[in-house]
């Protein structure tokens, strides 16, 4: 039996399974709670602030501006050894204001762009786009490409 | 409202002790932690007979139980652990200081060891993403350098930080290690044509912005003053004049990206606490012991304990005032063990033992790992 180098499986739990569900779906929600409007990240059964419970799962455009980012050097993890550099982004989101979000860098067609983001001009400002990522186990992630 | 104090109850280090670093110690860490322990005790002129309690990190592998059990403790009047990897070590001591002044215990024993050289990397093996992992490592956010250098960007940018700024902390500490026999990088020096070449980790940070993998095993013994009279020290007691935690609002560890303000950090809450809980000012420091995982982590410390004012870390680090730091090596040169090393070099400073002696210690502060839950405690040559 081979043993495919694999990245870290994301685990849902009950408190963000609807996040899981609408990723699976190409549907980026975030939970904001339905009583005192605060948008919540991450996910958390109630209210950081009113305490209300059951925050409602909006979705949002995921049209962001980068806040930060780093670029993985070796040594990483098996399944990325010939992926790096590669680029992580912090984003933060147009429509949920306050809300940080992590994803990698890619393409227009949602592929892993090898760089540490000089090529691209990458700077904390920039203006970037959700996209769509299948990683190597099969998982869809958020992604974010540059404007 | 201030803190009570009763000169009988202030904890007092009263023995310390460190296994030699290595990468491969070539014993398990509960050996390794009990050698340590013994050798504390020996250094305080007591047996495990006068434990009546042990601390530890919540990553420590060998529980307290596990520990007294190894080295004969007849019984344990208070134990516990903290949490936060290496955030942990002063909230560990000061859960053993806490119960020293309340006299739930008179002689605890607080240890770390690690064996994170021989061991292998804990980020290497965790597969299963839970909790905020879910969100974080299955995109790559995998190894503490990678949560950490998004933060430092962010430092960069806002107060104008540069690699030179990180390279000079890592070139200063590198010379403490330097006059330390007991540091693994004692016979390797470094200038800063070596810093800005080394290779990238996690961009903004190169190798030389990271702290070492080592073997290591760490004790303290603390007791109560009034204790002091019946004991033969080996060395000076260093008093604990005061410890304190913090957190900061919606922390989250090392990943510390989703609450207000990406330039503050757990370590500007721990501040205001101990100055008040110590009744100590900036400038009764004599020396600190600064954890170092991450270069960056220096002049972030200066500014937030108020050493110089906000965004003027990187320029007071610079400086001809800046304080001493990191007098063994620290984690970046001595040893990284979660930051018990500068637990124990504090005390060796109050004693005047240190291989980078300063002048007349009266004060040394110490801080636990940043950007995590965290803490710091003064340790002290006169009693309260």
């Amino acid at each position: 039996m081979s043993t495919r180098a694999l990245p870290p499986k994301p685990v849902a739990d009950r408190d963000t399974q609807p996040y899981w569900g609408g990723v699976a779906a190409r549907r980026l929600l975030v939970p904001r709670c339905s009583s005192c409007g605060d948008w919540i990240w991450q996910p958390r059964p109630l209210c950081p602030r009113c305490h209300a419970p059951d925050p409602t799962w909006k979705q949002v455009s995921g049209e962001a501006r980068v806040v930060s980012w780093t670029a993985l050097h070796p040594p990483v993890l098996p399944v990325w050894a010939d992926s790096v550099p590669f680029v992580i982004l912090l984003v933060e989101l147009d429509d949920a204001p306050g809300v940080r979000m992590l994803g990698q860098l890619v393409d227009d067609d949602g592929r892993l762009l090898k760089t540490n983001g000089d090529a691209e001009g990458l700077a904390i400002g920039r203006r970037v786009s959700l996209r769509w990522r299948e990683d190597e186990a099969g998982q869809t992630l958020p992604a974010w490409s540059l404007v | 409202m201030s803190l009570r104090r009763d000169k009988a109850r202030q904890p007092v280090i009263a023995g310390i002790h460190s296994l030699p670093y290595s990468k491969d110690i070539g014993m398990t860490e509960r050996h390794s932690g009990a050698l340590a322990i013994l050798g504390a005790l020996e250094d305080a002129g007591l047996t495990a007979n006068d434990v009546d309690g042990i601390c530890r990190y919540v990553w420590q592998p060998t529980t307290e139980m596990e520990m007294a059990r190894v080295v004969g403790v007849p019984n344990l009047r208070w134990f516990g652990a903290q949490d936060y990897g290496g955030g942990a070590g002063p909230p560990t001591m000061a859960l053993a200081c806490a119960a020293i002044e309340l006299g739930h215990a008179d002689c605890v024993v607080v240890w770390r060891s690690r064996n994170r050289s021989s061991g292998g990397r804990p980020w290497a093996g965790q597969m299963l993403a839970e909790g905020q992992d879910q969100f974080e490592r299955p995109i790559g956010i995998v190894r503490p350098a990678d949560g950490i250098a998004l933060l430092v960007r962010v430092w960069m940018n806002t107060w104008g930080w540069t690699r030179e700024d990180f390279g000079r902390v890592a070139i200063t500490i590198r010379g403490h290690a330097n006059r330390n026999p007991a540091a693994m990088m004692h016979a390797k020096t470094m200038t800063m044509d070596d810093y800005l070449a080394s290779r990238m980790i996690a961009e903004p940070l190169c190798l030389f912005d990271n702290c070492l993998e080592t073997d290591g095993a760490l004790a303290v013994v603390l007791v109560a003053a009034e204790r002091l009279a019946d004991l033969s020290l080996r060395a000076a007691p260093a008093y604990v004049t005061g410890y304190a935690l913090g957190s900061g609002p919606q922390v989250y560890a090392m990943t510390n990206y989703y609450g207000e303000d990406l330039t503050r950090s757990p370590n500007s809450f721990v501040a205001p606490e101990l100055w008040r809980n110590s009744g100590l000012k900036p400038a009764d420091i004599d020396v600190v012991q600064i954890y170092d995982a991450f270069t960056p982590q220096v002049p972030l410390f200066f500014q937030e304990f108020g050493f110089c004012g906000d965004g003027e870390g990187a320029a007071y680090v610079a400086s001809d005032d800046c304080l001493t730091y990191n007098t063994s090596g620290g984690g970046l040169s001595e040893a990284y063990v979660h930051g018990f090393n500068l637990i124990v070099e504090a005390a060796r400073q109050v004693r005047g033992a240190s291989t980078s002696q300063v002048d007349d210690v009266s004060h040394c502060l110490v801080t636990g790992g940043n950007v995590v839950p965290t803490g710091a405690m003064v340790v002290s040559k006169e009693p309260w």
